[in-house]
């Protein structure tokens, strides 16, 4: 037979070790983008085994292919209408039955498809001992253990799909078969739908509408809308029945086929003494004990990283600026030497100090993080907090990042459930003091003012976050979600792995943030060779001078600070001539000035990234509202600091 | 499609059980009238879940504030916002 391009699809509930395998797939070659038109994350890897080129898809994680998340309809949609040549779904043996839940979807799907049964190591260690050859004859799919964290059982994995492909399943598989009104109830609807041309297969399209799933119940009535409430009706019987909802009954029927199949495969034999995951989860999750815990590991985080990255940055940009007089001397220095070094190298200088020693490092303990489980028990931890804003506690992870770069947690805000969770996550997020404000906060206010003045700010913006998230709860339509999270075991991450995430981070962060970041400083830069600057200022003046009580010179540091927050301070010294800032600025202008730094209008990194995620006029929105709002507080600041004695 | 049967026994929410206690669900009270629970179909989620009527959930702590529950269902251990956990009703498994 000739050899040919195969496409095989990784499917699985979260945290099962799905990326891990994928990894030790493809290896180097993936590429990870979105799929079109959502804000769903796409990987794609080729590998090249037996003389085929595969192509691998890593579908996102789901608990189930229903219809109420993207990433759902998303994963259905693209295993029955692209139909990979075969499905691996990855199942967590620690948690079989809920696992096999989402396999018995995928086989009432009729997809190809065999079973990587990963983290036996973890299945072990809590007491669960699988049967796989019994596992394997149950659904008469091939399952495959597998422990991927360490590499175990992936050859024959992909040994084992591609004998699939070639040769075709070589067993019946499990039905899955329901109660007897509902399944008459299906036969009937199967019926109906048998003859229509559909992506579907028509017992599937069947329960579906049982069920009451939205998607196929509209692109059914399109062909026949008999179809749908013949099928409405049947479900309406079911209900009276049963006392519960058709597709509680169909779900509740389904987990029970799960669960016979989980019953019979599977061994308990508890673990006499808890484990060491255990105990670290009752620890990190404690009523007491588990907030001073959260509390130092993320100062311990955020030290480190704060300190790698002054270090690294400043070792950056003392390289880079060594090119300068390079660069002079090839460029000369004219208005062309200073649009070539002032406008592209700088704003690429900006974005490499930036980019290179905090946002790496940020992304490697996040990533570590997540995948050892820890981020869940802190999201767990601050659902209180985070509700007072109409958030869940997901949304503390998004916030989190916030505190090193706005930039990755706008993107984070992805975990959220709905666009409206997302959006306000986003708002609340650019308004954290990330890296660069910070240094701005400590640098003039912490350096000249004393340390208790920087705390105080920080407590302001905590304030500030607590009202407008609020104000923006009650202002967006829409209802909140609450929080449903797993919580899996604790794990080592795998390293691999959590490098990779880092590395696709960082090539989105430069996506985004760099063509930004040079355009601005290149239009500064012009605007500065054309004597443009002291003109904004003077327009500015009104508004930093009269209103603000600033020095008339603020107006073009803070029109720099679009660019990168911390070049408003850097620009002030430059400009002002001085690095002792208490000479130039009353303490009053400091508090102002910095508080305005904060919240006077998102990045430009951060704004191109609220318009990846959100379109231009919500960006737009949230850009204008923050200016609106930082001039009214600093000026009001300004009153209220010249009211008291100090 | 509301479905509120009186059974007779004791149908209590998940946020009365103490920390250690097992009970059975017996349903989900998503409310009508489209409130909040209607637009990201938590009910669905939920089942998706394993919380489907008749199975057991352990309460294993609450977190403090009027914080979330951990429970332990179906071999997987979830977190969940208490104003969804009192949505979740059951009765107390007698031994």
């Amino acid at each position: 037979m000739t050899k040919r391009k195969l496409v095989i699809a990784l499917a699985g509930n979260a945290n099962v070790g799905k990326s891990v395998i994928f990894n030790y797939l493809t290896g180097l070659h993936q590429h990870i983008g979105n799929w079109p038109g959502k804000t769903v994350e796409r990987a794609e890897g080729t590998l090249h085994f037996k003389g085929y080129t595969i192509d691998i898809i890593d579908l996102p994680g789901i608990y189930s292919l229903s219809t109420y998340s993207l990433e759902e309809l998303i994963s259905r949609k693209y295993i029955a209408v692209e139909r990979p040549e075969v499905v691996i779904n990855v199942v967590d043996a620690s948690v079989l039955e809920r696992n096999l839940f989402f396999t018995l979807q995928l086989i009432e799907l009729e997809t190809p498809m065999i079973i990587a049964l990963n983290q036996m190591d973890i299945a072990k260690r809590k007491g669960i001992e699988i049967d796989t050859e019994k596992l394997e004859k149950l659904l008469g799919i091939p399952v495959i253990p597998t422990v991927a964290i360490k590499g175990i059982g992936i050859f024959q994995l992909l040994e084992k799909a591609v004998e699939i492909i070639e040769k075709g399943p070589m067993t019946k598989r499990v039905e899955v078969k329901y109660g007897e009104e509902v399944e008459e109830g299906i036969a009937k609807v199967t019926k109906m739908v048998e003859g229509l041309q559909f992506w579907y297969p028509p017992r599937y399209v069947a329960i579906k509408l049982l069920e009451g799933d939205e998607e196929i119940a509209t692109e059914v009535s399109r062909i026949d809308p008999q179809i749908v409430s013949t099928a409405e009706k049947l479900a309406n019987e079911i209900e009276n029945l049963h006392g519960h909802s058709c597709s509680t009954v169909i779900t509740s029927e389904r987990y029970e086929v799960a669960g016979c199949i989980a019953r019979e495969a599977q061994k308990l034999v508890s673990p006499i003494k808890p484990t060491m995951e255990e105990r670290l989860h009752t620890l990190t999750t404690h009523k007491i004990i588990g907030y001073p815990i959260m509390a130092f590991s993320l100062l311990l985080m955020f030290y480190s990283i704060f300190t790698f990255g002054d270090y690294t940055s400043e070792l950056l940009s003392n390289f880079f600026y060594g090119w300068e007089p390079l660069f002079a001397s090839l460029f000369g220095t004219g208005i062309v030497g200073k649009l070539v070094w002032g406008g592209i190298v700088e704003g690429v200088i900006a974005g490499v100090t930036i980019a290179l020693p905090y946002i790496v490092p940020f992304y490697v303990i996040l990533y570590f993080l997540e995948d050892s489980g820890y981020l869940s028990r802190i999201a767990f931890l601050m659902d209180t907090a985070m509700h007072k804003i109409g958030l869940h506690g997901k949304a503390f992870i998004p916030v989190m990042l916030g505190y090193g770069c706005n930039v990755p947690a706008c993107l984070g805000c992805r975990i959220m459930e709905t666009e409206r969770e997302r959006l306000l996550a986003a708002f609340v997020t650019t308004l954290v003091p990330c890296a660069a404000r910070t240094v701005i906060i400590l640098g003039l206010v912490g350096q000249f003012m004393g340390i208790q003045w920087a705390l105080m700010l920080y407590v302001i913006d905590l304030l500030i976050i607590f009202a407008l998230g609020r104000l923006a709860f009650r202002t967006l339509p829409g209802e909140p979600t609450a929080l449903i999270m797993e919580m899996h075991d604790y794990r080592l991450p795998h390293l691999k792995t959590v490098l990779k995430q880092t590395w696709f981070r960082l090539a989105e962060f430069i996506k985004i943030a760099f063509p930004l970041i040079i355009v601005g400083s290149l239009a500064i830069k012009l605007a500065e060779v054309f004597v443009l600057l002291e003109l904004v200022a003077t327009m500015l003046s009104p508004v930093t001078v009269v209103w603000l009580g600033l020095p008339a010179i603020t107006g073009i540091t803070l029109i720099f600070g679009v660019l990168r927050k911390e070049l408003t301070l850097i620009m002030l010294a430059t400009l002002l001539g001085t690095t002792n800032f208490s000479k130039v600025l009353t303490p009053d202008q400091m508090v102002v000035f910095t508080l305005m730094t904060m919240f006077y209008i998102p990045c430009i990194a951060t704004i191109a990234a609220l318009v990846r995620e959100f379109g231009w006029k919500k960006a737009l929105f949230i850009t204008i509202f923050e200016i609106v709002f930082a001039i009214s507080l600093g000026g009001v600041a300004l009153r209220l600091l010249t009211l008291t004695p100090h | 499609m509301e479905t509120r049967r009186e059974t007779g026994r004791a149908e209590i929410p998940l946020t009365t059980l103490r920390e250690g206690e097992t009970g059975v669900v017996t349903s989900i009270k998503a409310g009508r009238g489209g409130g909040w629970v209607r637009g990201w179909g938590f009910e669905k989620r939920l089942m998706d879940l394993g919380l489907t009527p008749g199975t057991k959930v352990t309460v294993v702590k609450s977190a403090p504030f009027h914080g979330p529950l951990e429970i332990l269902v179906r071999g997987s251990r979830l977190a969940l916002g208490r104003g969804m956990a009192e949505r979740i009703f059951v009765e107390i498994e007698k031994e």
